[in-house]
């Protein structure tokens, strides 16, 4: 398994144990996508709601 | 990859404290020739017995999905409507809680003895467990298709079936209760016997969360099914509507937290078996666990917001106290799972742009892309959908239409089950000990289920956007009092949902035949590892 | 590894992305459950699950004492009955019909009184897509507004027995 990454990182990462391992952009770009999607379908229902007869 | 699978052996994480010998009957216990585990012999039995009748109940009700989906098309409109119904009911009740339930079981002794190094609790509790439910799977079923229960799964009061319907449904229930014992003893001998150290490993830890939901739900489960049975034995005069569906639904909504976490364990097992993945903070992924146990008791109230009898504020504080936190707790799944993935993989040096890692993930390996997209199907499609159904006010536009099946379609089958398909790519081999065929076919598999699912299930929600009921044979009301009906974009969607049951009827029997084929005639695994996926 | 007892330190607060992940999530729920209160007294739209206890005759007995008061006209044998705006409305589910035929006026609002007389039933109000559901024994009451003048039909989205596909009705909205 190639382990690519400079030895500086590596000796760094060792020390931080984890702390610094959380580099995850593009989990954070799919939950974002994820709550954004989620906002709209949300409120587009919301808003069709709206449009029908009043019952209470 | 070298390796057969990217598991590290035990020992490197839990270090000298982690695992001890365990506390296992002579030649009651093997090592696993491909992830070192320990495997309890009578645990493997009856993981087998189990996974075995899940994969004939997702059959049967798999065979009644292709006949039911292809009557909801209205240009194929195949049954007649007693099958229809009967079907229906068949379908409900054979997947959701037969599949469902016996993987559970096998899945729960699966974890708590080889993940903790012990032996199964007890062997005769097993039997038991098997047993019951077993027979009140067969027997459920046998009556269903006598005609002498066409009363959907639900059988909602005052519909009655044949009193032989309750009484498998309890036999199912408490047998699975009595498994669910099982697991609870292997917890416990395990702790009493010293067979790890420290905290349990997190996958033990969702099966656990998993089981106390369990029990809970089945306890609801024998409150409303036992007044049930004696009623349709005409020993209780009178079951009441609205109180038969405030417990029922403690039982169906409830069952469902079992399903996620359940599949949230399988996901992160999944994750570390196939890319090494390992949870950033375990504190976090445990806190989510809990979240589900703590707040998921009155949430039956999602499936009672368009219901006389109970009010307004009741609906509205059981949906959000008890609704929201749960769905807190999956979206902190959400996030931690596909983040373990994301840093195993740029540790393995796939570090280009946002998504390099993603793309060099192992999209070949059917438990990597059936754990993948069982991710992305249940957060993308069954989590926003049912939030949004079950907010109280918006359920006004989808109680009873096709939307709900839309929805549950994308939770407990793109997420749950095919889930547990992936799962299955690794049980077959390493707990029936036998390899697939056509591994090619096995690949694709879990793309050609999840993109049939996919387009069912959207087929259905936007069917189901104009009134669409479902559990309805003829959307054409043809020949009722008043005439009734949709327009093209309504028909349109049931045409996109029929092109997605038969594509998901494909992904369906397409795994089942290659798990029927490589467990009862694949190449056996013997002293040697699994070929790697 | 999930799979493994963990390290012995696994209890660490979330840092992070993770930690600012869970704010996100936590002040969506939040939005997810200011809504529903939010709605219920802006909201013209609420299931306040109304509701009184009602004997499936008892029940008959009123829509019977409404139909004769208020009937003004009979369609495919159904009788069309036009209730006083602001007043009661009555309707009756049972297998497979909704009766009688309603005639509202738009902007005009009533309480609409919806029980069984035998199994449960679901009221689906088209092409408007309104559902609620109807229990015997529970006098589930609709206090509605019909805002669009039209011809509506009703459907039955609670399996009811085999003839559950059939079970329509009709409201008009002048
Ligand atoms: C090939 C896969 C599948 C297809 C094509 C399929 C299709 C369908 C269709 C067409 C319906 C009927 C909707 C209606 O007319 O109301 C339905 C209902 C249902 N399905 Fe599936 N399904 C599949 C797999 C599953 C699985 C794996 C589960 C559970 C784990 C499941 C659970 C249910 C349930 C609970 C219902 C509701 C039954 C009821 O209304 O009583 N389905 N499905
Ligand atoms: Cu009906
Ligand atoms: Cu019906």
């Amino acid at each position: 398994m190639a382990q690519e990454k400079k030895p500086v990182e590596v000796f760094q990462k060792e020390h931080e144990h984890d702390e610094d391992d959380h580099h995850t952009p593009g989990t954070v770009v799919l939950t974002l996508a994820l709550l954004v999607s989620f906002a709209v379908y949300y409120f587009a229902n919301w808003k069709a709601l709206a449009d029908v007869w009043h019952v209470r | 990859m070298s390796t057969a699978i990217a598991i590290e052996p035990p020992a490197r994480e839990s270090s000298p404290s982690g695992l001890s010998v365990g506390n296992h009957p002579s030649a009651g216990v093997r090592t696993c020739e491909t992830t070192g585990l320990p495997v309890c012999l009578t645990a493997q039995q009856f993981i087998r017995l189990n996974a075995v009748i899940a994969v004939v109940a997702l059959l049967a009700g798999g065979v009644a999905a292709l006949l039911v989906g292809l009557t909801r098309w209205p240009t194929v409109h195949l049954l007649d409507p007693v099958w229809y119904y009967r079907l229906v009911t068949f379908h409900g009740l054979n997947m959701l809680i037969f599949w469902i339930l016996f993987m559970e079981i096998g899945i729960l002794y699966f974890a708590a003895t080889t993940l903790l190094n012990t032996r199964l609790f007890s062997k005769s509790l097993a039997w038991t467990s098997f047993a019951m439910m077993l027979s009140g799977a067969v027997l459920v079923d046998v009556t269903i298709l006598l005609g002498k229960a066409d009363v959907m799964m639900t059988s909602y009061v005052p519909l009655k079936a044949h009193s032989n319907f309750y009484l498998g449904i309890i036999l199912v229930a408490v047998g699975t209760l009595i498994g669910v014992g099982n697991f609870f003893g292997t917890l416990y001998i395990a702790k009493r016997d010293k067979t790890y150290i420290g905290s349990v490993p997190l996958v033990v830890f969702g099966a656990t969360a998993a089981a106390i939901i369990a029990v809970v739900t089945l306890l609801h489960g024998a409150i409303v099914m036992i007044p049930t049975w004696l009623w349709s034995l005409d020993v209780i005069k009178h079951v009441d509507a609205g109180w038969y569906r405030l417990i029922w639904w403690g039982l169906g909504h409830q069952s469902q937290q079992v399903n996620v976490c359940a599949m949230v364990s399988v996901w992160y097992m999944l994750g570390t078996i196939t890319t090494g993945a390992k949870p950033i903070n375990q504190a976090v992924c445990r806190g989510a666990f809990v979240l589900y146990i703590l707040f998921i008791n009155l949430a039956s109230a999602h499936h009672l917001l368009v219901d006389p009898g109970v009010g307004a504020s009741w609906k509205i504080w059981n949906t959000s106290y008890a609704m929201y936190l749960a769905v807190l707790a999956s979206m902190i799944h959400g996030f931690t799972v596909p983040a373990s993935v994301e840093v195993a993989m740029r540790k393995k040096g796939h570090n280009r742009g946002l998504f390099g890692w993603l793309a060099a993930a192992p999209w070949k390996n059917p438990g990597f892309s059936a754990f993948f997209l069982s991710l992305l199907i249940f957060g993308f499609i069954g989590g926003i959908t049912g939030v949004t159904l079950g907010t109280q006010q918006i359920n006004i536009l989808a109680h009873n239409t096709l939307r709900i099946p839309g929805h549950f379609h994308s939770t407990v089958v793109g997420g749950t089950s095919l889930a547990f398909m992936g799962l299955a790519y690794y049980v077959v081999p390493l707990i029936f000990k036998r390899e697939f065929y056509a591994r090619g076919l096995a690949r694709i598999q879990p793309y050609i289920f999840a993109v049939g699912i996919v387009i069912m299930s959207l087929g259905m929600s936007f069917a189901g956007s104009y009134g669409v009921p479902r559990r309805h044979w003829d959307v054409q009301f043809a020949g009722a009092q008043f005439a009734a009906g949709f327009g093209s974009g309504a028909h349109v969607m049931l045409g996109i949902m029929g092109v997605g049951v038969v594509l998901a009827f494909v992904g369906l029997i397409t795994f089942v035949l290659l798990v029927v084929a490589a467990v009862f005639f694949g190449k056996k695994i013997e002293n040697r590892p699994m070929t790697a996926w | 590894m999930s799979i493994h007892v963990p390290e012995e330190t696994w209890f660490k607060p979330p840092s992070g992305a993770e930690r600012t992940w869970i704010g996100l999530a936590l002040a969506w729920c939040l939005v997810l459950s200011i809504m529903m209160p939010y709605w219920h007294f802006k909201g013209k739209q609420n299931s306040t699950g109304d509701s009184y206890s009602v004997t499936p005759t008892a029940f008959g007995a009123r829509v019977e004492q409404f139909v004769k008061t208020n009937k003004v006209g009979e369609t495919n044998g159904i009788p069309i009955v036009e209730p006083s705006p602001g007043g009661d409305a009555y309707l009756q589910a049972q297998m497979w019909r909704w009766y009688p035929v309603l005639k509202l006026k738009e902007g005009q609002t009533y309480r609409l009184h919806v029980s069984s007389m035998d199994l449960q039933h679901g009221f689906s109000l088209l092409p408007m897509n309104m559902n609620f559901q109807v229990l015997p024994g529970y006098d589930h009451v609709l206090t509605i507004t019909p805002t669009i003048k039209g011809e509506y039909s009703i459907v039955c989205n609670e399996f009811c027995g085999i003839g559950h596909h059939l079970m329509t009705g009709k409201i008009v909205v002048e």
